[in-house]
């Protein structure tokens, strides 16, 4: 019986094989080519950047451009094969979401050489970077900055717009890792703070864990209690521990990546937002179009429509309009170059 | 200097203290009674998970953040039944049966995040949640520095607290702790003596499980308003160095699990002030550190219970 089955079962695999190279090259020509995305730990439904870039693929799907595919890591362990299989499976371009993937998928890039991989978040070294290999990452100081000047301005101006701001002219950050993406946010946003508002006490805490809403909450709790009256997460499922901090203690927090006002809409006062989705998108089309180059490190901006600061929906009302000008003044002058926004901590002569 | 230590310890770093401490004493008590009783349960981690997925579940369902409470513990004990049945009936090594549990929890909160809010990341917020029913003792919150911490708190953090002095009790006082011990000890002169190795296992497994989930509901429902995955982040792991750094005893694990939720506080509050002027990933490993050195001191004075982890059947003569 054993035997019988075992060549049954070897005859199937047989006509498998044979089966599908006979369809594929019809099949090719006319069909899109495939894109696929492997997301981070934190997986699809972090609301943020793996949303961010499979709304992009999704995106291009509808137009055409690629047919998309999506294979979700649930542990760091799970990045090489699913960078590795994707590439098996046909895909044209695969995208890595994550900073904390970056060594493994320049592995997976060697490996596959007739695969584009586009690394997000990530900046590669370019003596070293394959050449099917591009880094895409964000200015994220530029998002920073926007916010910083909005919480500058409302802890100290306008503090008495709003109960929930005081006078002790100190905001916060709450930071999941000390990663660079993580760092340019901060930069920025202690830049534009202290552009309008000299005097502001900038205070950060590190919570250690993009996961751990409880720690996120406590760190914040922290910040209020040393006078912070708006806190900026910057710090994935542990910044919604910063929004129950901010309902709870009736205090103003900032969103990150995307505009997180449905999480709490009395108490988010804007986001900071990083559009993963048109830069995925872009990508994508010139993939379509044959003009997509490796080996190189792309950065989008402000400039390229990746960044953004999302509208202060229900406190439109307490935000003058003297902060929506000055928000409105440095946009120009980043897109025109006029305004520099550092992008780290040592630009701004702080030790970390 | 005195300045800024006088800024550091504060009243409010002994609350951060009790609510960083309250999920890891309700993990690091299941670990107590269960190694006590004979169980190794690494499992606390996914049990916490899966309580803390259906609390915010039951709660938002229904509107009642205590029928959520109730949800979150029943959830914990549901799934560690299935933990003790693989432990105990089937004979499993606990370790490995354990980790399978860790492991399950994670996907299957995955999973029905997708049936029943058709989206992963984070559920929907509940319309209540148990920090609402904040309650002040009178008199015992008015004691200077602590009275606050431990007596002006919220309903699971009550419950943490009262689990610590129950389990005291029940050990140094009950049939069901002489029980567990023996169990735990001894398995065969339990069995001799007529009562059942593999019912007091369970019970002691699905008594954890409760407390389990009493502390994954305290993450969803009492401290936030809503599940985010791998929301435990590690706690039931900490309960376990908790438990053996207090000397598997209720107190001492408490103890532990406050020393633990105090030096996570002061590290997050010290960074805040910009006290010590040193790189953020020392304190970061500081946690961890200090349940290093507290194992490596503590424990030479303790001893884990003599059959933890060992199979047990009548027929094997008890091993």
């Amino acid at each position: 019986m054993k035997r019988i089955l075992a060549i049954a079962l070897a005859a199937c695999l047989v006509a498998v094989s044979c089966s599908k190279p006979a369809e594929k090259p019809a099949e090719k020509a006319k069909e899109p080519p495939l894109v696929a995305m492997t997301t981070d730990a934190n997986g699809l439904g972090d609301g943020s950047f793996n949303d961010g870039v499979w709304a992009g693929l999704q995106k291009a799907e509808a137009d055409g451009l690629a047919k998309a595919k999506v294979l979700e890591s649930h542990a760091m362990t799970d990045y090489v094969p699913n960078l590795s299989g994707l590439a098996e499976d046909g895909a044209k371009l695969v995208f890595g979401v994550g900073f904390l993937m970056v060594e493994q998928i320049q592995e997976a890039a060697k490996a596959h050489p007739e695969t584009f991989y586009a690394g997000i978040d990530h900046t590669y070294f370019m003596d070293s970077i394959p050449a099917n290999l591009i880094g895409v990452s964000y200015k994220e100081q530029e998002a920073g900055y926007l916010a910083g000047i909005v919480a500058g301005q409302m802890t100290k101006e306008f503090a008495k717009n709003s109960p929930k701001l005081n006078d002790k002219n100190v905001i916060g950050a709450v930071l999941g890792m000390d990663i660079p993406p993580v760092e340019r946010y901060l930069a920025g946003y202690i830049a534009g703070a202290k552009s309008v508002n000299p005097g502001v006490d900038v205070r950060y805490i590190v919570a250690g864990s993009f996961g751990d809403r409880a720690k996120g909450k406590e760190a914040t709790i922290a910040l209020i209690d040393q006078g912070a009256d708006i806190v900026l997460q910057i710090a994935g499922l542990t910044g919604m521990g910063v929004i129950d901090a901010a309902r709870e203690r009736g205090i103003f927090a900032i969103g990150a990546d995307v505009d997180q006002n449905a999480a709490a809409p009395e108490f988010v006062l804007t986001s900071a937002l990083k559009g993963t989705t048109s830069s995925a998108y872009v990508t994508i089309k010139e993939l379509a179009a044959g003009t997509l180059k490796g080996g190189v490190n792309r950065v989008f901006g402000l400039a390229e429509g990746s960044i953004d600061l999302a509208p202060f929906h229900q406190h439109d009302a307490i935000v003058p309009q003297s902060v929506k000008d000055a928000v409105a003044k440095a946009k120009a002058g980043i897109v025109d170059g006029s305004v520099k926004v550092p992008s780290a901590l040592a630009d701004l002569g702080i030790k970390k | 200097m005195m300045e800024t230590l006088a800024a550091l310890f504060t009243p409010q770093l002994v609350e951060a203290t009790v609510r960083l401490a309250a999920p890891v004493i309700l993990a690091a008590m299941a670990a107590v009674v269960c190694e006590r009783s004979g169980v190794t349960n690494i499992a606390m981690e996914g049990i916490m998970l899966v309580g803390a997925f259906f609390a915010a579940l039951v709660a938002w369902y229904t509107g009642s953040p205590w029928l959520g409470l109730v949800g979150g513990a029943a959830a914990g004990a549901l799934y560690s039944l299935f933990f003790a049945w693989a432990a105990i009936s089937l004979h499993f090594n606990h370790v490995v049966a354990g980790a399978i549990m860790n492991i399950l929890a994670f996907g299957l909160t995955r999973y029905l995040m997708m049936v029943a809010y058709g989206r992963q990341g984070t559920s929907n917020a509940v319309a209540r949640t148990l920090h609402d029913y904040k309650t002040a003792i009178p008199v015992l919150s008015d004691i200077p520095f602590i009275g606050k911490a431990f007596f002006d708190q919220t309903p699971i953090v009550y419950l943490a607290l009262l689990s610590v002095v129950a389990w005291a009790w029940i050990f140094k006082r009950t049939r069901l702790g002489l029980s567990i011990e023996a169990s735990g000890e001894y398995p065969m002169a339990l069995e001799t003596m007529g009562r059942s190795v593999v019912k007091t296992r369970y019970t002691a497994v699905v008594l954890g499980g409760v407390m389990c989930g009493l502390a994954g509901a305290f993450l969803s429902i009492e401290n936030s308003n809503s599940f985010t995955e791998g929301m435990t982040d590690g706690r039931g792991f900490i309960a376990l160095a908790a438990n053996i750094a207090g000397g598997w005893r209720p107190v001492g694990v408490f103890l532990a699990s406050l020393f633990f939720g105090f030096v996570d506080a002061l590290q997050l509050r010290a960074q805040g002030l910009g006290v010590i002027d040193l790189p953020s990933e020392l304190f970061l490993v500081f946690p961890y550190v200090a349940t290093i050195a507290a194992v490596a001191g503590l424990v030479k004075r303790s001893r884990p219970p003599a059959a933890v982890g060992k199979d047990f059947s009548v027929e094997g003569g008890g091993d």
